[in-house]
């Protein structure tokens, strides 16, 4: 049986004439890695801040741990653990401090809270740098111990807004495991990331174009629905010029450019990786030195979504 | 890492609810109240502010802001040039409030002895001053007074004329007897409560509503800003923690700071200018506690309107400073500002705090006689911690 930690009913929020949230409905499972990818200003803050009880709704409700958002949001805080893009510790306490402060506010007291300040310090592996200054942690760490002082509480769930902005790959691969580990021991982990990379560590991903929820699925589900078709990546010269006539090739869906080449889409239907090859080599002043084949990411799915939102838009039919 | 938490454990009734929710935010009170004085220890600028600044001050405005002259440099002519004349003249000078610093043949050499600034008044004794005297008559001297240094001018004038009339009427009484002087019609001045008419007697607790007002509201006026600036005011608002319980527990260590400062000031007041404690210590702790947290109330309502620790500072600064030394008293006395500046002053607390001050320290009062001045305080500092509470929830959202 699968509990659902939150569920959204046509939230929305508008801030005067701006509507910053429109009509969202979601439900989050217990112990699943859910993720909130758009770009900024679509609306994943806005919503993170309604669903953790800083924000009230201007429409529809939630249910946050089997709390109603806008009734008792004093009981949804006491069940959640929050942890933001901007580091938000105190950077003159030591990390112990830190820890001992936010474990005081939740209520913690004496021994309970000393024994707690270490398990936790150990659940995020920094037991060592107990004693030093906030000040003189790297990123990387101080992400680890805002992460450490919202599960201080072990909350049944966990919202990160954009945890990993600005911090170094390695420190970001450590920072998922314990995600990964949080997430098996059952906490519900709700994230927000701008790193599509990330997105793939989610079981399951929701889509922000402008203030609307435009998909929701799993990664491999996003992909096969938003960006059909097998994926060819060719390196080489006068490819970027060559792009319209690329994209008029028979079978090509799409073509864009991506890093130093080209990323050519088609439908495996319609024709094959050899007809496209010889097509593209064929073109005038194009020069192919390396052709392979690629997955989809979901930065093509993002792309693909926001698109079709501008599209929408443009024919008025806005749904 | 699901286990419920200790804060959302089912409570059974609504009493043990209500003393779980006690108990929960005066744990959340402590936690914030040892944060905070965790950064006044890794920050000591609040310390020095609050120990170190109301000495320094005290002790400039109190010697500095002296309205007391003595050794005011007059030049002497004594056109008269008798015996007695040369004795009116000593005893004039003998109290030291005048000082001669030089004798000139006329009245004639006063423009040039102001031009040098040689001295602030010409004192000329002229002819028929031995007469005078002599006949019990009043003394005609003349006094030329360089009315540049007006605060100077005012007291030389008086002090002259006084020390002229006691010399000039204790001579003639020697030469001829109490009975033949006739002594002119005197008010006989009794000064209560401050007899040698020390200012400082005066100014101190005015100074120490002064230092004490921009201490508390520099003291407070950063501690919510930096949470602004730092954004961890939003990590703190994702967890139980209530408006108020932030506010309480952020005052605390501050007000202990503020008590410390208050001790520092009247224990120097005490020490170095010798003000007195007459009246009931209880009611001096009351009015004084009470000015603290109004004070402190108003930095903090400050910071979380400012959210920006620069703009914080200085409208503490401008908001403490001006009022409590131009609108208080301290300085001007109310009753003799314009009508709009004495209704402005009735919102200003040093207002009050000065008044229970200067009427418990010098006239040796009690509750009674500063009922009023205390609820006053009590209304300013309830007014600024409400504000304050319900300021900081509007920003929040």
């Amino acid at each position: 049986m699968t509990v659902r930690s939150i569920v959204v009913e046509g939230l929305g929020r508008r801030f005067g004439d701006f509507v910053a949230v429109r009509d969202v409905s979601f439900h989050v499972e217990k112990g699943e890695i859910f993720g909130y990818l758009g770009a900024n200003g679509a609306g994943k803050s806005t919503t993170i801040r309604m669903l953790s009880g800083l924000l009230e709704p201007t429409s529809g409700r939630a249910l946050v741990a089997g709390h109603d958002i806008a009734k008792a949001p004093d009981k949804v805080k006491a069940s959640i653990g929050y942890m933001s893009q901007k580091f938000s510790l105190y950077l003159d306490l030591t990390v112990r401090e830190n820890l001992e402060f936010f474990g005081g506010i939740y209520g913690s007291w004496g021994r309970a809270l000393s024994r707690r300040v270490d398990e936790t310090l150990e659940s995020i592996d920094m037991r060592s740098l107990a004693e030093t200054s906030t000040a003189a942690l790297p990123g990387g760490l101080r992400q680890r111990l805002a992460l450490g002082s919202a599960l201080f509480h072990k909350p049944p769930i966990v919202f990160l807004d954009e945890p990993t902005a600005g911090v170094d790959p390695a420190s970001r691969r450590e920072f998922w495991k314990l995600i990964r580990g949080i997430s098996s021991a059952g906490t519900t982990v709700f994230v927000t990331t701008h790193y599509m990379d990330e997105a793939e560590y989610c079981a399951r991903i929701g889509l922000m174009v402008a203030g609307k929820l435009v998909a929701l699925d799993t990664p491999a589900a996003l992909k096969s629905e938003w960006v059909p078709g097998r994926i060819l990546r060719f390196e080489g010269e006068g490819l970027v010029r060559a792009l319209s006539e690329i994209r008029r090739t028979h079978g090509v869906v799409e073509a864009q450019s991506f890093g130093n080449g080209v990323h050519v889409r088609f439908d495996p239907g319609h024709t094959t990786d050899q007809s496209v090859l010889a097509a593209v080599a064929a073109l005038p002043a194009v020069k192919v030195r390396l052709t392979e084949p690629v997955e989809a990411t979901l930065e093509d799915v993002f792309l693909a979504a926001a698109d079709r939102k501008a599209e929408d838009a443009v024919r008025g039919g806005a749904s | 890492m699901t286990a419920p938490t200790e804060t959302s454990a089912p409570t059974s009734s609504p009493r043990a609810a209500r003393k779980h929710a006690r108990s929960g935010a005066l744990r959340r009170i402590v936690a914030i109240a040892r944060k905070e004085a965790l950064h006044v220890q890794r920050d000591p600028r609040s310390l020095y502010l609050a120990l170190g600044m109301p000495i320094v001050l005290l002790l400039l405005f109190g010697y500095g802001v002296s309205f007391d002259m003595d050794h005011l440099p007059v030049v002497l002519v004594d056109e008269d040039r008798t015996p007695e004349s040369r004795e009116i003249a000593d005893r004039v000078f003998a109290s030291g409030d005048l000082h001669m610093v030089g004798r000139a043949s006329s009245g004639d050499e006063a423009h040039g002895i102001f031009a040098r600034r040689e001295a602030h008044a010409v004192l000329i004794l002229p002819r028929g001053t031995s007469e005078s005297i002599g006949r019990g008559e009043a003394v005609e001297a003349q006094l030329l007074i360089d009315g540049v240094e007006a605060n100077s001018a005012a007291q030389l004038q008086g002090k002259a004329e006084s020390a002229l009339r006691s010399a000039s009427l204790a001579m003639s009484v020697e030469a001829m007897g109490p009975r033949a002087v006739a002594i002119p019609t005197e008010v006989r001045l009794s000064t209560w409560f401050n007899p040698e008419e020390r200012s400082q007697l005066y100014l101190v607790p005015g100074l120490a509503a002064y230092i004490l007002a921009i201490v508390a509201v520099l003291l407070t006026a950063l501690t919510v800003s930096r949470e602004w600036e730092r954004s961890s005011i939003q990590q703190l608002f994702v967890t139980p923690v209530r408006t108020y319980e932030i506010m309480l527990g952020k005052l605390v260590p501050y007000f202990l700071l503020g008590v410390v400062a208050e001790m520092t000031v009247f224990v120097v007041g005490a020490w170095v200018f010798d003000v007195p404690m007459r009246g009931d210590p209880l009611a001096l702790a009351s009015a004084s506690l009470l000015f603290l947290l109004g004070m402190l109330g108003q930095g903090m309502l400050i910071s979380i309107v400012a959210r920006n620790q620069m703009v914080a500072t200085q409208v503490a600064t401008m908001t403490s400073m001006l009022p409590s030394m131009l609108l208080s008293g301290f300085v001007f006395p109310i009753e003799n500002m314009p009508l709009p500046l004495q209704v402005i002053s009735n919102v200003v607390p040093a207002r009050y705090f000065i008044h229970a001050l200067r009427g418990v320290l010098l006239r040796g009062n009690g509750f009674p006689e500063i009922g009023f001045d205390l609820l006053m305080l009590t209304a300013f500092a309830c007014l600024m911690l409400f504000a304050g509470t319900k300021r900081f929830k509007r920003e929040l959202a």
